[in-house]
């Protein structure tokens, strides 16, 4: 659509010339297309090479061991648990724009909240991963659940690792329910529109028989509220148990009671990033330009600029309960953070994750689309950054410096890191071909009360 | 027999569902977002009920577990070290109320159902794109009469 002007901040929620029909036609003509899009196979080729990596990563570790990786005493943490923190993060920027956005009744979550939901459901699949491989003996995960065994033992809830396992499961349940049910309206939409007998079946299966009736609205409408309720302090909670499973452990430089919302903070930060890098080429590929207008990437932009700066709060309080504290283990593996071999991970984090997106203080570089994609690529690296010095620093400078030591991933760490991100990818494109992009019904809602 | 009529927009929807609801005709409103009125249901009593099922009977679970079952007393707390506990059911109190959401809901619209009547109407799949259709019930006669006076913008018959 070449009548559509470069996006500005003062735009309108949504464009003129945006109608209910138009929208509707739209979304369901890209659920619909017979063929793919030429883009859409340029990108599932490459993500999906990489998550045939993935699972040939994931094969070989299961025969050889983990000693494929770098993980060694006293650093058995190693990519595994940085990682699984890193994609938790990034899923979590989906939860906070579909439920706590909700609640607090913007008008500029809409339309990008079915991207940010499906991003969250392929966040926590990467994330769920991680730990499972890192078991070592991953058959015997399930000796995680409570059940009555003949051993007689029932795992040790008082465990921030238990608590961990648990948040990860219900958050992967309760955000699939609650993707789903926000999609039934819109996925009714398709099913009207589909041509072809094969398309009727499926979407009319996948719609359950939503019809858009009285009876169906009531009800969807209290429940998908209150189910927003219910997600946003979840969400938080999942994220400060993430942030527990480090504080926890008397190991220097986690034993801190910023951790849960130090943790928050970054979920906050990777997340909007994420939802910003897919956006962004999405709505110019899909020509959803006229939904998801200049506003919307201005908006985010700022959101993502306040995070930086609860972020770089974050960063402070850890330099300065470090220092107040005056214990020699803290300010000997902080000293080491700082000046010595990880020193580069450490001032990266905080060039990418706090420097940088300072630029998003200029309005030009706030509707920019390569500007935003340059920072929010940057922003995704720093948090990377942020995990590793996190997990390898404290882990290799621990009190007992006879066991100091020094860590690198190997080759199959960053095959597997690299899989996953292709597997994200991956899962991300195909789950965008057939459902609905947009949630029709809240945009519909948000353009009658714009006229 | 059952009518479907087309209304040009909400408003003219919404005083039509009325009127012919005061006329004790059985009306159901098809929409493509949700009419303006208060919404009531009870789901939401249903999800609280199962979120504090949930969030009791899971930190019950853990004490029966840990503290009565097999005493497992790692680092000297206290044998109910109660804190300890809360997040798995705070956690499971979420797991519950959201399933209880998600299928309260389907029951409480009688779903999935794949097929109605009203299906086979071909106005009716504007309903999910920019129309503001209603049905009504009753006396055929008597009803087809009280759609007339509301100027519809279509009627058609629902087959039987």
């Amino acid at each position: 659509m070449s009548d559509i002007p470069a996006p500005e901040a003062v735009d309108p929620i949504v464009l003129p010339g945006a109608t209910p029909d138009r929208l509707t036609d739209r979304i369901a003509a890209i659920a619909l297309r017979e063929r793919a899009f030429l883009w859409w196979w340029i990108a599932l080729i490459p993500s999906g090479a990489l998550t045939i990596t993935l699972f040939v990563a994931i094969i070989y570790l299961f025969y050889t061991g983990i000693g494929v990786w770098g993980v060694t005493w006293p650093g058995m943490w190693g990519f595994a648990i940085l990682e699984y923190v890193w994609w938790i993060a990034i899923a979590a920027g989906g939860t906070f724009i579909s439920a706590l956005f909700y609640l607090m009744r913007v008008e500029w979550r809409a339309a990008i909240n079915r991207i940010a939901e499906t991003m969250t459901m392929f966040g926590i699949a990467c994330a769920g991963l991680m730990p499972i491989l890192h078991l070592g003996r991953p058959y015997l995960f399930y000796w995680l659940y409570p059940y009555p065994s003949t051993m007689q033992v029932w795992p040790q809830f008082r465990s921030p690792l238990l608590w961990d396992f648990v948040c990860i499961q219900v958050y992967l349940i309760a955000s699939g329910l609650f993707w789903y049910l926000g999609m039934l309206p819109d996925l009714a939409g398709v099913r009207d529109r589909a041509q072809t007998r094969s398309k009727q079946v499926l979407y009319g299966i996948l719609a359950m028989g939503f019809r858009g009736s009285g009876t169906q609205w009531r009800h969807f409408k209290r429940t998908y509220a209150v189910l927003a309720a219910v997600m946003a302090p979840m969400i938080c909670s999942v994220h400060s148990v993430v942030g527990l499973d480090f504080a926890g452990a008397n190991t220097v430089g986690w034993h801190s009671t910023q951790y849960p919302p130090f943790f928050i903070f970054g979920a906050f930060l990777s997340g909007f990033a994420m939802v910003l890098l897919l956006i962004v080429p999405l709505r110019r590929l899909m020509r959803l330009e006229r939904f998801i207008t200049g506003r919307y990437l201005d908006v985010m932009c700022r959101v993502l600029l306040t995070s930086s700066l609860f972020l770089g709060y974050s960063y402070m309080m850890d330099a300065f309960t470090t220092y107040y504290s005056a214990d020699k283990a803290e300010i000997t593996m902080y000293n080491a953070r700082v000046w010595t071999i990880y020193s580069l991970a450490y001032w990266g984090k905080l060039f990418c994750n706090i420097l940088v997106p300072q630029l998003f203080w200029f309005k030009r570089i706030r509707t920019s689309p390569v500007m935003i994609i340059l920072i929010c690529v940057t922003v995704i690296f720093g948090m990377w950054y942020e995990r590793y010095e996190l997990v390898v620093m404290s882990l290799f400078r621990p009190h007992l410096p006879s066991s100091w030591g020094d860590f690198s991933g190997t080759v199959w760490d960053y095959l597997t890191l690299f899989g996953t991100v292709g597997f994200f990818v991956f899962g991300i494109l195909l789950t965008i071909r057939v459902i609905p992009v947009i949630s029709m019904h809240e945009v519909r809602e948000l353009m009658e009360k714009r006229q | 027999m059952t009518w479907l009529a087309a209304f040009a927009s909400e408003g003219e929807l919404k005083q039509a569902a009325g009127e012919l609801r005061a006329q004790e005709f059985p009306v159901e409103t098809y929409t493509p977002k949700p009419l303006e009125e208060a919404p009531s249901s009870p789901v939401p009593i249903v999800i609280f009920i199962a979120g504090m099922v949930g969030l009791i009977g899971g930190f019950v679970a853990q004490t029966y577990a840990n503290t009565w079952s097999w005493p497992l007393n790692a680092g000297g707390r206290p044998p109910i070290s109660w804190p300890s506990y809360i997040v798995i059911a705070f956690e499971l109190g979420i797991l519950f109320a959201v399933c209880a959401g998600f299928f309260g809901f389907l029951i409480a619209c009688r779903m999935p159902r794949l097929y109605e009547k009203v299906d086979e109407c071909p106005a009716f799949r504007s309903a999910s794109r920019d129309g503001w259709l209603l049905t009504v019930g009753g006396d055929p006669l008597l009803s087809r009469r009280a759609l007339e006076r509301l100027r519809p913008l279509l009627i058609e018959e629902v087959p039987q």
